[in-house]
C-alpha cells in the first residue's frame, strides 16, 4: 500500500521534472581509487621512525627470503601506526620499495582490508557496532550521545580533529553489547553515561577504562553464575541405583 | 591467486601455456611425462596427463565449457565461477577452469546442476552489467553476449523497479590506446595477469572489496606498454576496447583478411579488419611459432598512419625544384630517360625497411640489366668473412618459439623489448616459467625482467668468445644445455662491427659445438626490419656507405626512408627516383616519386627475422593512383627498354625461387648450416674491440615511431605524448 | 476537294511559304541544322530570354505550339530555358500568354527564372562532409 504509494507520488514528480537516469551511489564510505589532496600525496615524503626500523627489520625477519612480500600486512600496519591512525599513500611506497614489490600490489591489499585507513582521521577513531545484538541493546543511543558529545558526524571527523566516528558492523563482543571500539581498546556494557565520560575523558587525552563497564570482568554472567555454581559432582552421578 | 608470490603462481606448469609442442621440437627432450589417467567428459572418456584441469580435458574430446576468466596463456585465476561443472559424486560443482582431473572422473557439462549453476552465474554478472550492448564497441565480440545467449537463463530476477540503478565504477585513463568503460568490468582480472605476466608491467589491480571491488590502477598512472593493446582482445567484456576503433565499426561488418605484419622484424601473423577500401584495425592472428596471440602496439594500432602523408600520384619536380602531381606516363618516362642516361657504374638502388621481396627482386633485376652492381640496404651487416654469403650469419638460428626452450639467454647489444617485443616475451615467458637467466652486454635497459648486466663495452664480447673471461657468466653459458646468443643488428653499424659479429659468431659456435643436443642452434642475429633478410637472400649489399662514395647519378630509392642517404652525400646534379608509400625522407629529396603500395595493399612475400618467408594479401586497394610496386618497376623496365621476364606476381615468384626456394616456401622455415664454416672465415677478423655497445631504442618513446608508417601515425605520436607525460607524473 | 490539293500542289506552297517565313534559303537551312526541322506559324510572343513562341493550328495537337530559341543557345538549347510563365502555354496548361494574361500575379519577390545546370560547369555539387580517407603528402615547397 505505501510503497504503491510512493510509487504514485514519484510518477508525478517524475513528470513534473525531468527524469534523468542515475545510477546508485558508490556505497562505501572510502572511495577505491586515489585522489591527490594536500594531506595525502605522493610529494609528502614518509620514513619509519628509528625505533620502528627495527620493528621493521624484526618483522621482514619473520618471513623467509622469497617470501617477503607476507610482511606486508604488518608494514602496513606498522605504518599506519606511526602515521597517526591513516595510512598515505606514500608509505604505501615506502612499503612496496621495503618488499621490493610493484606499489599496485600494495595498494590492492591497503584498499582490500577495511582497518587500513588511506585518508586522515581523528585522533581517536570511535567505532560503533550496530549490528543487531548491540543494536538491541541501545547502540543508537550509544551512536546518539557520541554524535553529539564529539559534533562529528558518523562517518565523518571532528572540528577539532580529534574525533572520527565510524558505524561498523559486529566486532564480535556481542555478550558486552553495546559496545565501542576506541582505537584499540573495547568499551563494552556502556549506557549513556558511560559513553559521555568516555567521551570527555578522551577530550582531555585521558585514558578511559576499557573494557566492560558492568561492573563484569569479561562476558560472565551479570548476576552471578546461573549454572556450574556446584562443584562438578563424582563419577556416578545420576545413575540408577540399581547399577551403582 | 594473484595476491600469491608472483612467481610461485607462474611455476604452476600448465601444459597449455606453453606453446604446443610441434612448435617446440626441443621440448619433447624433457623427462618422459607421467602415465596418462582416464577421465569421462559427458560420459566421453579421454586420457589425459595428471594435472590437466578438467577444463583442457574437454577440450581434448570438443566440449567446450564457457569461461570468462580462464585464458590458456595466463595464470588460472578461477574466479569468475562460469566453468562451475557437475562431478559426480560431488557435492557441489567445481570450476573446471582450476581442478585436476582425478582418475576416473566422470564430469556432466550438461547436467541440470551444470546448466543451474552457469545460469545463476550469469545472472549475477547481469545484475552489474550495463545494458548498453547497442552503444558499445564489443557488441558482436562480446564473450558475454555469446554466452548469456547460449549458457544464460532466458529471464533475469533483476527488475530494478525502485530504479536504484546498478553498479557503478569510474572509467580510468589508461593511455592513449586504451578506453575503458569499467562499469562494464566484470573483474574476470585477465588484464591484470596479463599485465603482471606477460607485459611485465605490474601497474594493474583490483581495489576495493565486495561490490566496491574494481580493476584499475588505484593511482593516476597510465598503461604503458610495448604490448599494452592486447588486454583489448583479452577483455572479454567492453570493458577495454580500443581507443583509436572506438565507434568505427561493427565486427560482422568488416571483412577480415589474413596478412602478416613489417614494422617490426618478426613477422607476426595479423588479420587487417577493413571496410569499405579503408583499413579499420588490425587483430593478432595465432601463429605459435612467432607471436602466439599477442601483437605489439605498434603492429597494432600504427594502422591508421597508412591514412597520412601517402603518395597518392606520381610527382616530378617542376623548374623551381618543387615537386608537383604528373601523369605516370610523365613520370615512367622521365624516370626512364634518367635510368637511360645513367652511366652503368652510376646507378645505385637503395631498399628501405618495408620493401617486399618482389619488389626487391625486380629492381635489382632492372638495375643489373642496366650494367650497374650497387643495389643496397640501408641497414648495414658486415660484408668481412662469410658476410651475407652464408644465411646463418645473418639469421635467428635457434627460431622465435625454440627460445622459450632456453636456459640461459645472452643478448649482446640488443634492446629486444623495444626491437621485437614478441620476441622478448618468449623471453620473458621462459625467464618466468622455466628459470631461464638472461645477461645483456651493452647499456642498461628495462627488458620487463631481471638480468645479469655485463656491462656496455664491447671486449666484453671479446672476452667471452675467447673464453678469457672471468664473468659469472661465462660459466653459465659452459654450463648450459641450450644457451642463445642474440646478436643485435644495431652493433654491425660501427667500424667494430665486424669483429663484434666474429666474436659472436665465436663464442656461439663454439658454445654450439660442445653441446649435447646437435641440432640447438646457438647463433642469433636479431634484424631491425622486415625487409633486410629478404634482401640479403637476394642479394642486396647492405649499407650504402660504400655505393655513396662512388658518387652515383641516379639513386632509386624503394622505400628507402631511414635517412642514410641524403642529398649531401650525393653529387650536384644527381637525379633521385623514389618509389614507396608515404611522403618522408625519402621522398622529400626525390626528383621523382613514384606512388607504391604499403604491406596492407599488395600480395607480397616478406621474410622474417628467422628466415621464414610469409605473404601479406591484398586488403585494400592502394590510395589514388598509387600501383603495386613490383609492377611499377616491371613497367618501368619496359620503358627503359630493359624488359624484366615476368608478367605475373606468379612468375615473379618463379624468379625469387630461382634465386632461393626459401623465399617462396612460406610459414617454413629452414635450418641452417655451414656454421662452422662461417666460424672459420670470421677467425681473422676477430680483431681486439674497445668500444661501447649500445642500442638505438632505450626507452618507450623511443619505440612507437620508427618507420614511414609509424611516423605518419596520430595514433602513434599520442602514445610519445602520453610516455613523455606519464615520466612527469609522480606516479 | 480542288485539283492542287489531289496533286499536293497546296503543299508546294506551303514550302515556299516556309521557307519565306524562316527568311530566305540560308536562314531556312541554318534552322533547319539547328532544330531539325521548318515550321511555319504565326509569333504569339516572346520571352525576355529571346526565345520566340509559335502557333500553327495546321499541326495536330502536341506539334502546333512551339518554341524558338534564342540564337545565342545556338546548339545548347534544352527544354528548361523555357520559363515558367510560357511553360504553361507551351504545354497546353492556358490558351493565354503570359503578356494577354491579366489574371497572373506578379510579386516583387519572384525570383528570376534560372534554366537546370545539370551536366554543364555550372551545375550544382553538394559540397563533401565527409573527410576524404587517404589524406595525401603535400611536398615542401623549396622556392616560393
Amino acid at each position: 500500500m505505501l510503497s504503491s504509494l510512493r510509487t504514485g507520488v514519484q510518477g508525478v514528480l517524475r513528470a513534473a521534472s525531468r527524469n534523468i537516469q542515475t545510477s546508485a551511489a558508490l556505497q562505501h564510505d572510502s572511495l577505491f581509487v586515489h585522489r591527490d589532496t594536500p594531506e595525502d600525496n605522493p610529494d609528502i615524503p614518509f620514513e619509519f621512525t628509528e625505533q620502528n626500523k627495527k620493528r621493521v627489520d624484526a618483522i621482514l625477519g619473520i618471513y623467509p627470503e622469497g617470501h617477503k612480500r607476507g610482511a606486508m600486512i604488518p608494514l602496513l600496519d606498522l605504518a599506519q601506526r606511526q602515521n597517526g591512525g591513516w595510512l598515505p599513500i606514500s608509505a604505501m611506497h615506502k612499503v612496496a620499495d621495503l618488499l621490493k614489490l610493484p606499489r599496485m600490489r600494495v595498494y590492492e591489499v591497503a584498499t582490500f582490508y577495511t582497518m587500513f585507513i588511506r585518508r586522515p582521521i581523528g585522533k581517536y577513531h570511535l567505532q560503533v557496532c550496530t549490528t543487531t545484538p548491540c543494536w538491541l541493546r541501545g547502540s543508537d543511543a550509544v551512536l546518539k550521545t557520541l554524535v553529539e558529545g564529539t559534533g562529528c558526524k558518523v562517518g565523518g571527523t571532528s572540528p577539532c580533529g580529534k574525533f572520527s566516528i565510524s558505524e561498523v558492523e559486529c566486532l564480535g563482543a556481542c555478550v558486552n553489547a553495546p559496545m565501542v571500539q576506541v582505537n584499540d581498546d573495547y568499551y563494552e556494557d556502556l549506557s549513556i553515561e558511560d559513553t559521555k565520560e568516555i567521551i570527555e575523558k578522551l577530550k582531555k587525552d585521558e585514558k578511559p577504562k576499557a573494557g566492560p563497564r558492568s561492573g563484569r570482568f569479561a562476558s560472565e554472567p551479570l548476576g552471578g553464575l546461573t549454572s556450574l555454581s556446584d562443584p562438578p559432582t563424582g563419577p556416578g552421578f545420576g545413575i540408577q541405583d540399581a547399577l551403582k | 591467486m594473484l595476491r600469491q608470490p608472483l612467481s610461485r603462481a607462474l611455476t604452476l606448469s600448465s601444459p597449455v601455456r606453453a606453446a604446443p609442442l610441434a612448435a617446440r621440437p626441443y621440448a619433447a627432450q624433457a623427462p618422459p611425462p607421467p602415465e596418462k589417467v582416464e577421465v569421462f567428459i559427458d560420459d566421453k572418456p579421454v586420457h589425459v596427463l595428471p594435472g590437466t584441469t578438467i577444463l583442457q580435458a574437454a577440450a581434448l574430446v570438443g566440449v567446450e565449457i564457457p569461461r570468462f576468466c580462464y585464458h590458456e596463456r595466463l595464470a588460472v585465476a578461477g574466479n569468475c565461477r562460469m566453468c562451475l561443472v557437475e562431478i559426480e559424486r560431488s557435492p557441489k560443482p567445481a570450476a573446471a577452469c582450476a581442478m585436476p582431473v582425478m582418475k576416473g572422473m566422470r564430469v556432466k557439462t550438461n547436467s541440470d546442476l551444470t546448466k543451474k549453476a552457469r545460469e545463476g552465474v550469469m545472472e549475477f554478472l547481469l545484475v552489474n552489467h550495463p545494458l548498453d550492448c547497442p552503444i558499445c564497441d564489443q557488441g558482436g565480440e562480446c564473450d558475454l553476449q555469446d554466452q548469456s545467449m547460449a549458457f544464460g537463463s532466458d529471464r533475469s530476477r533483476f527488475t530494478d523497479i525502485h530504479f536504484s540503478g546498478k553498479r557503478a565504477v569510474e572509467d580510468k585513463d589508461v593511455g592513449p590506446l586504451i578506453k575503458t568503460i569499467m562499469t562494464r568490468c566484470i573483474h574476470c582480472t585477465r588484464c591484470i595477469r596479463f599485465a603482471s605476466e606477460v607485459a611485465g608491467v605490474d601497474d594493474f589491480g583490483t581495489t576495493g572489496r565486495g561490490s566496491d571491488m574494481q580493476v584499475g590502477t588505484y593511482v593516476e598512472k597510465m598503461f604503458l606498454s610495448e604490448l599494452s593493446g592486447n588486454i583489448i582482445d583479452l577483455c572479454p567484456v567492453g570493458a577495454l576496447t580500443s581507443k583509436p576503433y572506438s565507434f568505427a565499426a561493427r565486427p560482422w561488418e568488416t571483412r577480415r583478411i589474413d596478412s602478416v605484419d613489417v614494422l617490426d622484424p618478426l613477422g607476426s601473423n595479423i588479420v587487417i579488419a577493413t571496410r569499405t577500401n579503408e583499413v579499420l584495425r588490425i587483430l593478432p592472428r595465432t601463429n605459435e611459432e612467432i607471436n602466439e596471440e599477442w601483437l605489439s602496439d605498434k603492429s597494432r594500432f600504427a594502422c591508421d598512419g597508412l591514412k597520412r602523408q601517402r603518395l597518392v600520384t606520381p610527382m616530378m619536380t617542376d623548374s623551381r625544384g618543387n615537386l608537383t602531381p604528373v601523369e605516370w606516363e610523365d613520370a615512367m618516362v622521365a624516370a626512364a630517360r634518367a635510368l637511360r642516361d645513367c652511366p652503368p657504374g652510376k646507378l645505385l638502388a637503395v631498399a628501405g625497411d618495408l620493401a617486399d621481396a618482389e619488389s626487391l627482386v625486380a629492381l635489382k633485376d632492372l638495375v643489373n640489366r642496366l650494367g650497374s652492381d650497387s643495389t643496397c640496404t640501408e641497414q648495414y651487416f658486415p660484408l668481412d668473412g662469410a658476410g651475407i654469403d652464408l644465411r646463418s650469419s645473418y639469421l635467428c638460428n635457434t627460431k622465435i618459439a625454440n627460445v622459450e626452450d632456453a636456459d640461459f639467454v645472452l643478448l649482446i647489444g640488443t634492446n629486444t623489448r623495444f626491437e621485437a617485443p614478441l620476441l622478448n616475451a618468449r623471453i620473458r615467458k621462459a625467464f618466468i616459467h622455466k628459470d631461464t637467466d638472461v645477461a645483456l652486454i651493452g647499456p642498461k635497459v628495462d627488458l620487463t625482467y631481471e638480468y645479469i648486466h655485463v656491462g656496455d663495452s664491447a671486449s666484453a664480447v671479446k672476452d667471452l668468445a675467447t673464453g678469457s673471461s672471468s664473468h659469472e657468466v661465462m660459466k653459465r653459458l659452459e654450463a648450459a644445455k641450450r644457451p642463445v646468443v642474440i646478436l643485435g643488428a644495431d652493433q654491425l653499424k660501427t667500424p667494430e662491427g665486424a669483429a663484434i659479429l666474429a666474436y659472436t659468431q665465436e663464442l656461439a659456435l663454439r658454445l654450439q659445438d660442445k653441446l649435447e643436443d646437435k641440432k640447438w642452434k646457438v647463433l642469433n642475429v636479431l634484424q631491425r626490419t622486415a625487409s633486410q633478410v629478404a634482401a640479403l637472400d637476394i642479394g642486396y649489399q647492405p649499407g650504402v656507405g660504400a655505393a655513396l662514395q662512388a658518387g652515383p647519378q641516379v639513386v632509386y630509392l624503394l622505400g628507402a626512408d631511414s635517412g642514410v642517404v641524403s642529398r649531401d652525400q650525393l653529387p650536384k646534379g644527381a637525379t633521385v627516383i623514389y618509389q614507396g608509400h608515404h611522403g618522408d625522407a625519402g621522398a622529400a629529396i626525390a626528383d621523382i616519386v613514384l606512388p607504391g603500395a604499403a604491406y596492407t595493399e599488395k600480395r607480397a612475400t616478406y621474410v622474417n627475422a628467422e628466415g621464414r618467408a610469409q605473404q601479406t594479401l591484398v586488403a585494400v586497394t592502394p590510395p589514388g593512383k598509387a600501383r603495386e610496386d613490383w609492377k611499377i618497376i616491371r613497367a618501368l623496365s619496359e620503358v627503359v627498354g630493359q624488359r624484366l621476364p615476368y608478367d605475373t606476381l606468379d612468375e615473379v615468384r618463379d624468379r625469387l625461387s630461382e634465386i632461393s626456394p626459401a623465399l617462396v616456401t612460406y610459414g617454413d622455415v629452414q635450418d641452417n648450416n655451414y656454421f662452422a664454416q662461417a666460424r672459420s672465415l670470421a677467425q681473422s677478423l676477430q680483431k681486439p674491440v674497445s668500444g661501447k655497445v649500445d642500442v638505438q631504442l632505450k626507452k618507450l618513446e623511443d619505440f612507437f615511431m620508427t618507420d614511414p608508417i609509424s611516423r605518419a601515425s596520430p595514433t602513434m605520436a599520442k602514445c610519445v605524448q602520453a610516455v613523455i607525460k606519464q615520466k612527469s607524473s609522480k606516479y | 476537294m480542288s485539283l492542287g490539293k489531289i496533286f499536293a500542289l497546296d503543299k508546294v506552297a506551303t514550302f515556299f511559304n516556309i521557307i519565306r517565313q524562316n527568311g530566305g534559303i540560308r536562314a531556312s537551312l541554318y534552322k533547319l541544322y539547328r532544330q531539325d526541322e521548318l515550321k511555319d506559324g504565326t509569333l504569339v510572343g516572346e520571352d525576355k530570354y529571346g526565345n520566340k513562341y509559335f502557333e500553327n493550328p495546321r499541326f495536330f495537337y502536341g506539334r502546333n505550339r512551339w518554341v524558338e530559341y534564342n540564337d545565342k543557345a545556338y546548339l545548347n538549347y534544352d527544354g528548361s530555358q523555357v520559363p515558367a510563365e510560357w511553360f504553361g502555354w507551351l504545354h497546353y496548361k492556358t490558351d493565354l500568354p503570359p503578356h494577354k494574361d491579366p489574371s497572373r500575379p506578379k510579386y516583387k519577390w519572384m525570383a528570376d527564372f534560372t534554366e537546370n545546370m545539370s551536366g554543364t560547369t555550372g551545375q550544382y555539387v553538394p559540397y563533401s562532409t565527409t573527410r576524404a580517407k587517404v589524406e595525401p603528402w603535400v611536398p615542401k615547397s623549396k622556392s616560393s
